[in-house]
């Protein structure tokens, strides 16, 4: 029901302590409004006139008001603490996803990373707002009324609060038979209430194959199939909210019955009697209250629990103490023994003996589709990390390092994948956001150095038009030309990792495309992953990867002559060869 | 406001469904008011009945009937609340079978284009989440809010039938709890839940943007503008959410103030109407204490209708699909068994452009294409290439020129269209249920050896037999558990199975790395070796596959022939095919 981090927050015992101190007075308030309504009723019913209750009446509307007025200070107080929270809870979020860096956005989705960011924090405030204020409520009002009821007539007091417990067992046991029930039924339930999600989204296949007509009928039917199946499950679902509605209902018309015999008795009088009545249902209703929102209250719980388990991930230390110069042609990068692991796996995804990168070289990364190629590009971006085994070397410059996720790395490298990010902003914008204080003029040389002079120019707007989602549409290979655009921007970024750039492209855009990207490798460390042999004509060195290793190293030329994974792979990929 | 009833007005997916199920509808109000009823008949009652106790009747059976009403009106609530709870749900559940038909039906007419959008599975995913809207806005709106106002007359007429002047009253004083704030609450509340719409979205927008390109903002090293940048837009919405919230917060406690008020005139009606006589006096109880459970009951029609604008932009969108007419082509008289064996499709001088756009998308284009030849079609992205094969299976018409099958104009043959042709593009769509049924869906007669044997001819039957559930394994979401070498695997076995004389192959090896796209091909043309084959592909991979090759580029064929002619004498093309085999220079 309720997070235990949620008492860890900073200004959460201070809002606690001013709600107790709200509902405690709360709580008197609806004593009083119960107490002189009762006394207004009896002196009517007295036959006396109606200027005899002003008086009581007064005292009845003081207390009324009060109650009403507490609500929307209790709203107040919460209401700014969760305003608070959620702001802090909503930059922090952000602040992690940012630390974390791309790793997230790999393993949860983009979707999920938005989802969690907005809808997550937005359940979260529902809940706080919720949860707090109905939980107290619950703990506090109650009790101070029936205290007071036991003053005015125990026996009923006593009923009341005997029933109390047994209302709260009942819930419980239906509401573990129906959880028994939906679980029963749950994989069913999945499955029926995607299948329309299925149907609209695999239309286009079903057009294709001329069963998109015939198939509404099927919609139809299984739709009808959930309805039967909700339906059953949701008669023993609600009957949890049944039962509370029954006793509470059943108990003030017990009340009823009971105080009408002891006052024909003339055991009792009107007033305690009426009094009683009055009360009773504002004694069950914080629980009422409460129940009512137990759904939407479970919804918001988990949400908190999965916005605190990201904020709780461990992130990567950025080590400021490392100092790196500029990459240069003598500079080195170095790794031993280094192993990079996936969560759930035991099995490295990636092992590396020995890899030494220096000075200005071209090294091609070839492999297979899920042979590691990748995770080592990850890696030596800094955006996965080693798992630190015994032996681990990683020497950056000559100094020894834990991980690539430095700053000081970081900044030192373009990174080009396959579909580069076209940002909803300006051209000039997108390509000068490596280095957002470039000039015009730096600007227009760098889109013409990667082929795109006669593209922005063609543009409404030039170097202001909007482009990415929902502005100027761009084709994968200018997309491909804006992130070259931007290494060619900025040359003081003098390492560039390539993560397949152009297999996406048809075989014409290519081709113009290695024109703009080979001048580019000029002065720079390439590290250039891909599975298009073409690129090894352009490479000094080669990494042959294979199943998490690297399985032959070498310059093209002295693989090409050993009779090893190299040539293998070249003839692999080109089975079906060139024209017969 | 006035959008609101504009809406309404306009509306072809609530109104309408409001007749269907009329009893069982009629059934759900009646229940939904008995439960009220009950809550505040006990109320009304349990006072009376210990007022008149309190008098010392000399006889028990005088207060008889008051205590039978108390423990049936007291078990009464709960029940109704319990019937009323499923049957609401039965009718819902029952019309959004409906609404899900008709909505499937609605975009199933303009399957093509959205096929074009980006993102399709997302915009389609929003529709369903649209009729979980409208299954909302019965159960959380329409329904509290009839039974509401119901409540609201029929406790007006009870007082009235007393006394008709204090009747009139509280059809006033409950009238504005009723009617006049929460219509308030919409105007008020409504334009800042179209901000806070509007604001949501772009705060949507803008996160997504930022994520989509988190790795940039890493390298770059402007992880705090990051945060920055959201967080402005997101302080915005919290400011208007909270403004929201204390609007709300205020309205209820007004309401609080009237329902003071009507205690105080209702006891004050009580004393002057009953307070003469010692046997009436006893309602004066009974009409104060029934006032508490009716305003319970009106605080839903407040909260049901300021959940309106959060329903209307899917009762937009929804209602936007209903705006379309689709024309039904001539239907030409032909013999299918012919039609069939056809020689040759004809593209004549074809031309196309979208209406309201002047460029061409396809300029003059002419192709014969001729029987069980293959032909493949390359050029860059927006060359035209997806326009030809829409223009091929109907979904778009030539704005000049003629498409013919054997003389016949493709225009009239739409009722043909799946006996003609097959499609295998990018991302062929696995469906949530059994290999078994996905496969057939090829072909429904096909029995249970002839969908086997498919399977088995793509070289999928190993993989399937060592499932733990075989045939019967369920694809979920999408056959995610599948490589994408394998779906198209199935999705071939699908095509088999529809026995098309004429296969689409829209890049269907775009996706794949180079190894298993050689396989694919390979299985693919030797299955279909027997068909006509037109073959939209990328790069070329597989090109001595096509008997002929065709580059276009702005709308117009830039290069053409055999592989084998192209790569002796254009030194264009033997510079893309050198490129592609990658060949080695040592």
């Amino acid at each position: 029901m309720i997070d235990r981090r949620l008492f860890t927050m900073p200004g959460i015992r201070k809002t606690l302590g001013m709600l107790a101190v709200l509902i405690t007075l709360q709580a008197f308030s609806v004593l009083f409004q119960g107490k002189y309504l009762s006394m207004s009723i009896v002196t009517l019913w007295q036959q006396k006139p109606f200027v005899a209750i002003l008086q009581t009446f007064g005292f009845f509307l003081v207390a009324f008001v009060c109650r009403h007025l507490l609500t929307v200070l209790k709203n107040y107080v919460v209401g700014q603490w969760v305003e608070k929270t959620i702001t802090t809870l909503r930059s922090d979020v952000l602040k992690q996803v940012g630390a974390l860096g791309p790793k997230i956005i790999q393993e949860k989705g983009t979707g999920n990373t938005v989802t969690l960011a907005l809808e997550g924090i937005d359940k979260t405030q529902t809940y706080l707002m919720l949860v707090l204020i109905k939980m107290f409520d619950l703990m506090i009002i109650p009790w101070i009324l029936l205290a007071y009821l036991f003053t005015v007539s125990w026996q009923e007091a006593t009923f009341m609060l005997a029933i109390y417990p047994v209302v709260i067992l009942f819930m419980i046991i239906l509401g573990y038979a129906a959880q028994a029930k939906a679980d029963k039924e749950y994989a069913n339930f999945v499955r029926l209430s995607n299948h329309f999600v299925d149907a609209l989204r695999g239309l286009p296949t079903l057009k294709q194959l001329g069963l998109s007509r015939k198939y509404a009928n099927n919609i139809h039917r299984v739709s009808e199939d959930y309805r039967v199946s909700v339906l059953s499950t949701l008669k023993i679902a609600i009957l949890s909210t049944f039962t509370l509605d029954f006793f509470t209902t059943l108990s003030i018309a017990i009340v009823a019955v009971f105080l009408g015999f002891s006052l024909i008795d003339g055991t009792k009088a009107l007033l305690p009697a009426l009094t009683m009545l009055v009360l009773a249902p504002e004694y069950f209703l914080p629980l009422r209250n409460f129940a009512n929102d137990y759904h939407d209250t479970l919804d918001g719980k988990n949400a908190l629990g999965d916005v605190l388990d990201l904020l709780s991930r461990p992130t990567l230390a950025d080590d400021k103490t490392i100092k790196l110069d500029q990459w240069q042609a003598d500079s080195q990068l170095l790794l031993e023994n280094v192993t990079v692991g996936y969560q759930d796996s035991d099995n490295p995804a990636l092992t590396i003996q020995h890899l030494a990168l220096q000075g200005y070289q071209k090294v091609g990364i070839i492999g297979r589709s899920g042979s590691g190629k990748s995770t080592l590009l990850n890696l030596l971006g800094g955006f996965l990390a080693p798992t630190n085994q015994v032996g681990q070397k990683i020497m950056l410059d000559g100094q020894v390092v834990d991980h690539l996720q430095l700053q000081a790395w970081q900044k030192q490298f373009q990174y080009i994948p396959q579909t580069p990010y076209i940002f909803h902003a300006t051209l000039a914008e997108n390509v000068a956001f490596y280095a957002p204080d470039a000039s015009e003029t730096a600007i227009i040389e760098a889109l013409a150095a990667a082929g795109l002079a006669d593209f922005w120019q063609e543009l409404p707007q030039g170097l202001a038009t909007l482009i990415g989602e929902g502005g100027q549409a761009v084709s994968g290979g200018q997309a491909q030309r804006i992130a070259l655009a931007r290494a060619f921007l900025t040359p003081e970024r003098r390492v560039l990792l390539f993560d397949e750039p152009t297999a996406h492209l048809d075989i014409e855009t290519e081709m113009n495309i290695k024109k703009a990207i080979v001048p580019l490798f000029d002065n720079h460390l390439v590290l250039f992953a891909t599975h298009r042999l073409h690129w090894v004509n352009q490479m000094d060195y080669i990494l042959v990867v294979e199943d998490g290793k690297i399985v032959e190293q070498g310059t093209p030329k002295q693989l090409a002559s050993q009779n090893g994974a190299f040539v293998q792979l070249v003839t692999d990929v080109n089975q079906l060869g060139g024209v017969k | 406001m006035q959008t609101i009833v504009k809406m309404f007005n306009t509306d072809k997916w609530v109104l309408p469904y409001l007749r269907r199920y009329k009893k069982l509808l009629t059934l759900v109000i009646f229940l939904g008011f008995m439960t009220v009823f009950c809550g505040t008949a006990l109320m009304f009652v349990s006072g009376y009945l210990i007022s008149r106790s309190a008098q010392h009747p000399s006889n028990i059976l005088l207060v008889y009937v008051p205590i039978v009403l108390t423990r049936a009106f007291g078990i009464g609530r709960p029940v109704f609340r319990y019937a009323e709870r499923l049957t609401s749900h039965n009718w819902v559940l029952r019309l959004v079978s409906d609404l899900r038909k008709k909505l499937y039906l609605k975009v199933e007419q303009r399957a093509t284009t959205i096929r074009q959008e980006k993102q399709t599975g997302d915009i389609l995913a929003l529709l369903a989440d649209d009729i979980q809207h409208i299954e909302n806005l019965y159960l959380q709106t329409i329904f509290p809010v009839v039974i509401g106002w119901l409540l609201y007359v029929v406790f007006a007429l009870f007082v009235g039938y007393f006394n008709w002047a204090f009747g009139l009253l509280m059809l006033l004083l409950f009238g504005i709890i009723t009617i006049l704030l929460p219509l308030v609450s919409v105007a008020l509340n409504g334009a800042r839940s179209f901000k806070n719409r509007q604001l949501q979205h772009e705060v949507y927008v803008n996160l997504t943007d930022g994520v989509l390109g988190l790795t940039d903002w890493v390298i770059a090293g402007r992880q705090a503008e990051f945060v920055e940048k959201q967080t402005t837009l997101m302080d915005q919405q919290v400011k208007i959410q909270s403004k929201d919230m204390q609007f709300t917060w205020w309205r209820d406690f007004v309401l609080n103030l009237i329902v003071a008020g009507i205690t105080f005139v209702m006891l004050y009606f009580g004393e002057s109407q009953f307070g003469n006589s010692y046997l009436n006096v006893n309602y004066i109880a009974a009409f104060t204490l029934a006032i508490f459970p009716t305003v319970d009951a009106f605080q839903s029609i407040s909260a049901g209708l300021t959940e309106i604008p959060t329903h209307q932009a899917s009762l937009e969108r929804m209602n936007r699909y209903d705006d379309l007419e689709v024309e039904k082509p001539i239907a030409a008289n032909v013999n299918r068994e012919e039609l069939l064996a056809f020689k040759e499709i004809t593209f004549t001088d074809v031309s196309f452009h979208y209406p309201n756009q002047e460029r061409d998308v396809l300029n003059q284009i002419t192709l014969p294409i001729k029987r069980k030849q293959t032909y493949a079609l390359l050029g860059p992205s927006g060359a035209g290439k997806s326009t030809m094969l829409q223009l091929l299976l109907g979904d778009l018409q030539p704005t000049q020129g003629q498409i013919k099958v054997d003389g016949h104009d493709l225009n009239t043959l739409t009722d043909y269209r799946h006996d003609l042709f097959g499609v295998l593009d990018q991302q062929p769509y696995l469906f949530n249920t059994s290999i078994m049924n996905n496969v057939r869906l090829g072909n429904l007669n096909a029995t249970d050896d002839q969908v086997k044997a498919a399977i088995a001819a793509v070289g999928l039957t190993d993989l399937v037999e060592n499932l733990p559930a075989g045939y019967e394994t369920v694809m979920t979401e999408g056959g995610q558990r599948f490589s994408g070498g394998e779906r198209q695997r199935f999705a071939l076995a699908r095509i088999l199975l529809q026995d098309a004389p004429i296969i689409i192959l829209d890049e269907p090896t775009v996706s794949l790395d180079p190894i298993t796209e050689n396989e694919v091909l390979t299985t693919i043309f030797t299955l279909l070796a027997d068909k006509t084959i037109i073959w939209v592909t990328h790069h070329l991979t597989g090109i001595n596959f096509a008997d002929q090759v065709y580059f276009l580029d702005a709308g117009q064929f830039t290069m053409s022939g055999t592989p084998q002619d192209l790569y002796a004498h254009n030194q264009h093309f033997k510079q893309l095919l050198d490129l592609d085999t990658g060949v080695v220079n040592s």
